[in-house]
């Protein structure tokens, strides 16, 4: 491709889209907003999957030891928990720890706790982190048998609920951000089909006058690539925007939200934004012309 | 230059519009192809810079088989021609010299060369001076003039012309004649499907009639042998 050649194209396509303008303001105005709705979504999906990740990662099992487990049997039990497949952290908390957290959670009302006297009726207890929070009921039964061991607990039902909605979450988020993409290559080539069907009649005299289909292509191409890109860029700023604010909405009312932070994950985000703009964009055009280069 | 060998089309509605046609032309050439409307001069004029493809046959341009070209080199077959509508079919956005320059510019000719050989092609067909003007500020001779010039302006062997003078009346199409002959004087091909009697009477070529898909007749200084339609 000689250096005239691609200056005509550039030439082509600037002049098609100032010639169109209100055709190219139109399509780039589409392209933005699908990619908005497409960009809000995978916002949404990324950090539902990051809560349900940070919710799976909090469900501990609580190993309560029997009253008179004491000395030699904490510390056996203690190594044993250690031992099991899966387990990443074991936290003990004494029988006096628990009569504090339990303080600490009834706050102003404290008083209660003198009807108990000097009892304390807290057992020693260990929390166990383990890896993968799927493996919990597996290993509950041989947490059991530790000698010293009085229960296992772990919120049985929350968590299989919470398996259930990260399930959803997870798969759900992504038929919809699949089918969010395909509608938005189709209303992008739709659009891009009406600006080349606008130049039907230039198509066909060049076909006449001996341009190869690569020729007629390029600038078409070059045009939904363009108008992919700006419609990209357009969305990006108005979806760091709304996040930003989102996220000072959220660190003021609700702090212990596991939201992401911006940086990298905008950084990411528009940059996918803008990458599959373009390509949404050639993909578009190239699907439109296919029917008017037959001539 | 052109040799068609038992050419038959049928459509796919199932009418037929040429029945084994053998045609030769040669070189320098100036022929007319008339007939009544419907007749086949339509199909045989697309045949030629393959827009369509015979049901049977072969068709050979400048001794290369039409029909055994791909699809990726059907574009070089039609820069070697120059095809001419009816309607014009110029490009109403772009000015006189960018309508020419135009067929230059898709075919990949260097700058210089556009920039040189426009200015000449419109010096010929009359319209130097209008150069920058719009479609839209022409008559329709003109507009017909500026679709000549872009047809010649890559030299090609053969200008193929589909009723250029059926929009202009007679001392218009007089003029476009005039241009057409001129052309011709340079050597350059040319094949017209056309109504006007007057013109070839006139002109007294070559004259190939069809008729339902038949050719009928093919005289050296022929006429044009039917009663004008309108």
């Amino acid at each position: 491709m000689s250096l005239n050649t691609k200056k005509y194209f550039i030439k082509e396509t600037y002049h098609s889209i100032k010639r169109n303008q209100l055709m190219s303001f139109a399509s780039i105005s589409t392209v933005a907003l699908s990619l908005l709705v497409l960009g809000l979504f995978l916002m949404m999906v990324i950090n539902a999957n990051n809560l349900a990740g940070y919710l799976e990662s909090q469900v501990q099992i609580t190993v309560y030891m029997e009253d008179s487990a004491k000395g030699n049997t904490l510390t056996s039990a203690e190594k044993a928990l250690k031992e099991m497949p899966g387990v990443v952290k074991v936290s003990s908390v004494t029988k006096s720890q628990a009569l504090e957290n339990f303080k600490k959670r009834l706050g102003d009302q404290k008083d209660l706790l003198e009807a108990l006297g000097t009892e304390n009726p807290f057992p020693y207890s260990f929390d166990v982190q383990v890896d993968n929070p799927q493996r919990i009921a597996q290993i509950v039964p041989g947490i059991e048998k530790i000698p010293g061991v009085e229960t296992a607990k772990f919120g049985r039902e929350v968590v299989e609920h919470m398996f259930q909605l990260t399930r959803i979450l997870r798969i759900g988020g992504l038929v919809l951000v699949i089918f969010l993409a395909v509608a938005t290559l189709f209303i992008i080539s739709n659009t891009i089909r009406i600006t080349v069907f606008a130049r039907r009649r230039e198509v066909s005299i060049m076909k006449y006058v001996g341009a190869t289909n690569w020729f007629i292509r390029w600038p078409f191409l070059l045009e939904g690539m363009f108008m992919g890109f700006t419609g990209a860029v357009i969305a990006s700023v108005f979806l760091v925007q709304i996040y930003l604010t989102l996220q000072n909405k959220i660190y003021t009312t609700l702090a212990f939200f596991p939201l992401l932070g911006s940086w990298p994950f905008l950084g990411y985000l528009t940059l996918f934004l803008i990458i599959s703009g373009t390509l949404i964009g050639a993909a578009g055009s190239s699907i439109s012309l296919r029917k008017f280069l037959d001539v | 230059m052109l040799t068609m060998t038992g050419i038959s089309k049928t459509y796919q509605s199932g009418a037929t519009a040429l029945r084994n046609i053998d045609i030769h032309i040669k070189p320098g050439e100036f022929v007319f192809v008339v007939g009544p409307s419907g007749a086949g001069k339509s199909t045989f004029i697309k045949l030629l810079f393959r827009e369509i493809e015979p049901t049977t046959g072969k068709i050979f341009v400048d001794g290369v088989d039409v029909m055994s070209l791909k699809p990726n080199e059907i574009p070089y077959l039609r820069r070697q021609l120059g095809i001419i509508f009816q309607d014009y079919r110029l490009l109403n956005d772009r000015t006189v010299y960018e309508n020419v320059a135009f067929a230059m510019e898709v075919i990949e000719a260097p700058m210089e060369k556009i920039k040189k050989r426009v200015p000449e092609v419109l010096e010929l067909v009359g319209l130097r001076s209008r150069a920058d003007n719009y479609p839209g500020e022409l008559s329709g001779g003109e507009q017909q003039r500026v679709a000549i010039a872009r047809a010649i302006v890559n030299d090609p062997l053969l200008v193929i012309a589909d009723e250029p003078t059926g929009n202009l009346d007679p001392e218009t199409s007089m003029e476009i004649m005039k241009i057409f002959s001129h052309i011709n004087d340079n050597g350059t091909t040319i094949i017209m499907a056309t109504h006007d009697k007057t013109m070839v009477d006139f002109m007294q070529k070559r004259v190939i009639a069809i008729e339902d898909g038949y050719i009928v007749r093919d005289d050296l200084k022929g006429v044009y042998g039917y009663e004008p339609e309108h």
